[in-house]
């Protein structure tokens, strides 16, 4: 009877395989404090996949549509056409969150290196959430928008400390 | 729970199978034009269903009212315009004549002899032709709502039964039916459904609107100049707005007709004629551009062939759904092949 109410007027239980969904949904930046219901949203959104080891789960230059976060495994980003190692991915670590906000090529390829369960979020999930839930979906905006700002911030620091270790070498090498 | 991960090859067999048996049944269980008719409707109600979850309510709560909604129109429709479509068709069966209607006739009769006569209309006997083909359509439409009426009341309940699921669990349908691609065609497959999503839901959502709109105006004019049957020749007109350049002129011929009938009078069809006219200007000019927002450019060949597969393979119904479903398998194949082109599938 509950379930019946819950399902007719509004509230909804938790799905079984949701559960575990959640304790890796609430480690990531971007459903950082999000309640249970809002939670249960989001994972009735999620896309769950499986790869198997050295199985691509995205692929350098084609059409980013969404983020991806790993439930259980390991994975490598590799940069194309050498597929040189750039970093290594385990539970809970996410990638392609720039692609919720714009359809923008992916800029490296991601395989798993063992036996991998990934979440995937994708952008027209996201929209059609802020469609017939404002208020969550705005939340999820304005998070991914915090994190691509800290890591725009963080780029433009290293930048600034690249360029400025290029003059002083510029400097030292120029004949005085 | 983990389900054991399939390779591609395995993967792909049951998505074929499911597909081939899904086609299968659709065609040869005869159910096509009833799933076909409720996924359009889901589909161009889906919006609502949104609206109102945004505003709190549930899935299931939204859906339950949309269809109760429609159903109430439909039972309402059903009570005001079911005993006044027998009487017409009773009177079209007689085969009986108003004495407006006989002397229109025969002022026709008289335009063919004079005017047409190059064309071998000379000893044209429209009263007697027009007699007979009244009658053999009030039988046919009789003999069709009797025979049919079982069937009609099936699809009064099929329908709405079918479209309530389709609105409630269709997110969940799909997301099911993409967890069956294969993990290189994933991305792939989603790129392609939302895209198809965008293009399809504005192309048949304002291609509705603007026929609601088109079939209310045209009531609002016939009611005006005085015709009869105006709520059934609206609707008609509304309904054939949905076909590109062949609607505007299936509208327009009964209502003409029916305007001739009634007053005895050939240029009683001019009032009409300039009526739609304009309505037809305003929906082009002023309609159209609003309600739809984008539009599947479709050949007018195209436009053709698919209105004479629609007819030949479900009647009337098919000629009306021929080109949404058309418009459909164009926007798939146009947006298949673009979207295809961006992945590097080897």
């Amino acid at each position: 009877m509950t379930d019946f109410r819950a399902r007719v007027f509004g509230y909804k239980r938790a799905s079984h395989t949701g559960t575990d969904a959640y304790a890796v949904l609430e480690k990531i930046p971007i459903f950082q404090d999000l309640s249970r219901r809002e939670l249960a949203s989001i994972e009735r959104i999620l896309h769950r996949r499986e790869y198997v080891p050295d199985e691509v789960i995205i692929r350098q230059d084609e059409p980013g549509l969404g983020m991806y976060i790993i439930e259980s495994g390991k994975a490598a980003v590799l940069s194309e056409p050498d597929k040189v190692r750039l970093s290594d991915l385990a539970d809970g670590d996410f990638f392609g969150e720039v692609s919720l906000l714009a359809e923008t090529p992916r800029s490296a390829t991601v395989a798993a290196t063992t036996h991998c369960r990934v979440l995937g979020f994708f952008q027209s999930d996201l929209f059609s959430l802020i469609e017939r839930d404002p208020r969550l979906g705005v939340k999820i905006v304005v998070r991914v928008a915090k994190i691509i700002g800290d890591r725009l911030r963080k780029a433009n620091q290293q930048l600034l400390t690249v360029s400025d270790e290029l003059r002083r070498a510029r400097q030292q090498t120029e004949p005085s | 729970m983990s389900s054991p991960v399939l390779r591609p090859r395995a993967e792909v067999a049951p998505l074929l199978i499911a597909m081939v048996l899904a086609v299968f049944l659709l065609f040869v269980g005869g159910a096509a034009h009833i799933v076909i008719l409720s996924l359009l409707l889901s589909y161009i109600l889906d919006p609502v269903a949104t609206m109102l979850e945004s505003r709190g309510m549930s899935r299931t709560l939204a859906t339950i009212i949309i269809v109760l909604g429609l159903g109430s129109l439909l039972v309402l429709g059903s009570v005001v315009l079911v005993p006044a479509v027998f009487e017409h068709l009773k009177t079209l069966q007689s085969g009986s004549t108003t004495a407006q209607a006989a002397s229109a006739i025969a002022d026709m009769e008289l335009f063919a002899r004079d005017k047409l006569a190059f064309l071998g209309l000379g000893d044209i006997n429209l009263g007697e032709r027009i007699g007979e083909m009244r009658q053999a359509i009030g039988e046919r439409a009789i003999a069709f709502l009797l025979s049919d009426a079982v069937s009609l009341l099936i699809n009064a309940v099929t329908i709405p039964f079918m479209m309530f699921f389709f609105i409630k669990d269709g997110r969940e349908m799909k997301k099911r039916m993409v967890s069956m691609v294969p993990n290189r065609y994933f991305e792939f497959t989603l790129d392609l459904l939302s895209k198809m999503d965008m293009q399809l839901g504005n192309y048949l959502r304002g291609q509705f609107l603007d026929a609601v709109i088109f079939g209310a105006m045209s009531i609002v004019a016939l009611w005006i100049l005085g015709v009869n049957y105006f709520v059934f020749l609206g609707v008609f007109a509304g309904l054939a707005n949905l076909i590109p350049y062949v609607g505007a002129i299936a509208g327009v011929v009964p209502a003409a007709l029916v305007a001739v009938l009634g007053s005895g009078n050939l240029s009683s069809a001019i009032p009409v004629l300039i009526a739609y006219a304009i309505l037809k200007m305003l929906d082009d000019f002023v309609v159209q551009p609003f309600a739809v927002a984008s539009s599947v450019h479709m050949h007018p060949v195209l436009v053709l062939i698919a209105i004479i597969v629609g007819g030949e393979l479900f009647g009337i119904l098919g000629m009306l759904l021929a080109v949404p479903v058309a418009g459909f398998l164009k926007v798939v194949l146009q947006e298949g092949v673009s979207t295809y082109r961006k992945y590097r599938f080897s």
